[in-house]
């Protein structure tokens, strides 16, 4: 019906100028400026999950919950804007999707004026697949890093393993959207008009064989209930999380012995850096100390071994901890020389550890900000930068 | 006139006393004057001892000046990377005046360096030379 009245009134500009046919609103300002919103923080987030290094990981994870944002505000748009954002117009099933598909093939298609089955689909695609991406990264964040709103609840292990299926639903994701810009492009090809301007000034041409189009009636009713629930429930899940300390994250200060006795030659390194084995083999041979005498009293050496004991990896869920868990104790003491320290530490170059403000890899502290903590979270590394002489 | 004497003599006294104006310090030399057997250490026994490449200890830090560096008013590096206060007691008043630290860092340091204990009168002569300076 609403076709009918535009296709009425854009008449007399049509015969007044064939070659310019009257262009009508079709995406409203909202589905714009979703839009385009939405693919800009889909890129930033694409590039920086794919590329940046760890200490850019809060923009990472910035760009990703506004994307989700966006997202929800869309679900809630799609039962209440106008005809064309509703999901009513362009959620379709799969006989009509496979249907269109085979006019396409034998070129005689319809246009429509909103999404054709084909391009509703992507949308519904991508959107699912997003909240996908988004959710599994808050698992990731919650077991990896002990950050976020599921950190209470994930364990490392959890988290590491769905940090597989967050890559894979990116790499899908980016494979979507490349597919969606082909469809754009082939769509804009077959009609003969620029969808990508349409989705700028939100207009496209009216055509008289367009797709009739019924208008849809907004549903406020299911959009309150939509919008009402994931409030309830996210309201909730901050609660109970702001309540509850991140799993198996260490919150004791360092030993004040340990500290002091330790940290006069070196940094003093946090427990959960090294398994119990090898914490037991070290305030063991404090006479032999990596070439040096560094022996202490008895008491005092009890004391450190017992702290180091309680607090060792095997104590703690974290990121280091699961890592340094794992290493051989009888081969090496010097966490530096570690395979995962190596590993994490690959693409620092060598003249960073020389600057003064850092002097020697094991200065953790000097780039790390929470490594007193045991934490190591990406988003804590300051690297210093070398002071101009 | 007579009066200035008096001040003289009490200018003197803090003079001769004022490297070893702590008691705690005092307290340490004289544990190991008493240890030694002798009343006097040497300032220049304890620089040959520290600023001497020594054979016996380890090879990277055979001489103490390796890690707490030449310029003893100045602070010194761990081969860990950790800063070092200065041994020059004018630098550092808080030096050799806990006895157990004392004790600690002499047991460690000569054993790395030097690859045996030293002796009361070596650790006087140390503790002579830094108040010296």
């Amino acid at each position: 019906m609403a076709d009918e009245t535009l296709a009425l009134t854009s008449a007399p500009a049509q015969s007044s100028d064939r070659r310019k046919p009257v262009r009508v609103p079709v995406w409203d300002r909202f589905v714009r400026l979703f839009h385009w919103s939405l693919a800009a923080t889909i890129v930033v987030a694409t590039a920086t999950g794919f590329f940046a290094a760890a200490p850019r990981i809060d923009i990472h994870i910035w760009v990703g919950a506004a994307a989700l944002g966006l997202v929800v505000a869309r679900v809630i748009w799609g039962f209440l804007g106008p005809t064309h954002a509703r999901f009513s117009d362009f959620a379709t099933d799969r006989r009509t999707i496979f249907a269109h598909l085979s006019q396409i093939a034998a070129g005689k298609a319809e246009r429509h004026r909103g999404h054709n089955p084909l391009g509703g689909a992507m949308v519904l695609a991508l959107l699912g697949l997003i909240v996908a991406v988004a959710v599994t990264g808050v698992v990731v964040l919650g077991g990896v890093f002990k950050s976020g709103p599921l950190a209470f609840a994930t364990s490392f292990t959890t988290g590491w393993n769905v940090r597989v299926i967050h890559e894979l639903f990116s790499v899908a994701l980016v494979v979507l959207i490349a597919l969606h810009v082909a469809g754009v492009v082939f769509e804009s090809w077959r009609t003969h008009e620029n969808l990508a301007r349409a989705m700028v000034d939100g207009r496209k041409e009216a055509r008289p064989k367009d797709h009739a189009s019924g208008m849809k009636g907004a549903r406020p009713v299911t959009a309150i209930a939509i919008a009402g629930s994931l409030l309830a429930a996210l309201g909730s899940l901050a609660w109970v999380s702001s309540a509850r300390l991140p799993l198996g994250v260490p919150t004791a200060a360092l030993d004040p012995t340990y500290a002091e006795e330790c940290g006069d030659c070196h940094n003093a390194y946090h427990p959960t850096l090294l398994p119990r084995a090898s914490w037991s083999a070290l305030t063991a041979g404090l006479d032999d100390h990596f070439g040096e005498n560094a022996s202490l009293g008895p008491e005092t050496t009890q004391r450190i071994a017992s702290y180091l004991m309680a607090n060792a990896a095997e104590a703690f869920d974290t990121k280091p901890a699961n890592f340094f868990r794992q290493i051989d104790p009888l081969k090496s003491f010097t966490i530096t020389a570690t395979p995962f320290w190596t590993q994490t530490h690959r693409n620092i170059p060598t003249a960073v550890f020389d600057r003064t403000a850092v002097g020697v890899r094991g200065n953790c502290e000097a780039c790390h900000t929470d490594a007193a903590q045991g934490r190591f979270y990406p988003g804590a590394i300051d690297i210093p930068s070398e002071a101009t002489p | 006139m007579k009066i200035i004497y008096p001040i003289l003599t009490a200018a003197a006294l803090s003079v001769a006393t004022m490297a070893a104006a702590d008691p705690a310090r005092q307290a340490i030399v004289d544990f190991y004057a008493n240890a030694a057997g002798v009343t006097d250490f040497s300032a220049e026994g304890g620089k040959s001892l520290f600023e001497t490449t020594q054979v016996g200890g380890q090879p990277d830090t055979n001489v103490c000046t390796a890690c707490h560096g030449t310029n003893h008013t100045d602070t010194g590096r761990t081969r860990a990377g950790k800063t070092i206060e200065p041994m020059a007691v004018s630098a550092n008043p808080a030096r050799f005046t806990d006895l157990e630290k004392v004790e600690k860092w002499f047991r460690r340091n000569c054993d790395t360096v030097l690859g045996r204990q030293c002796t009361a009168h070596e650790k006087g002569n140390v503790i002579a030379y830094f108040s010296s300076l």
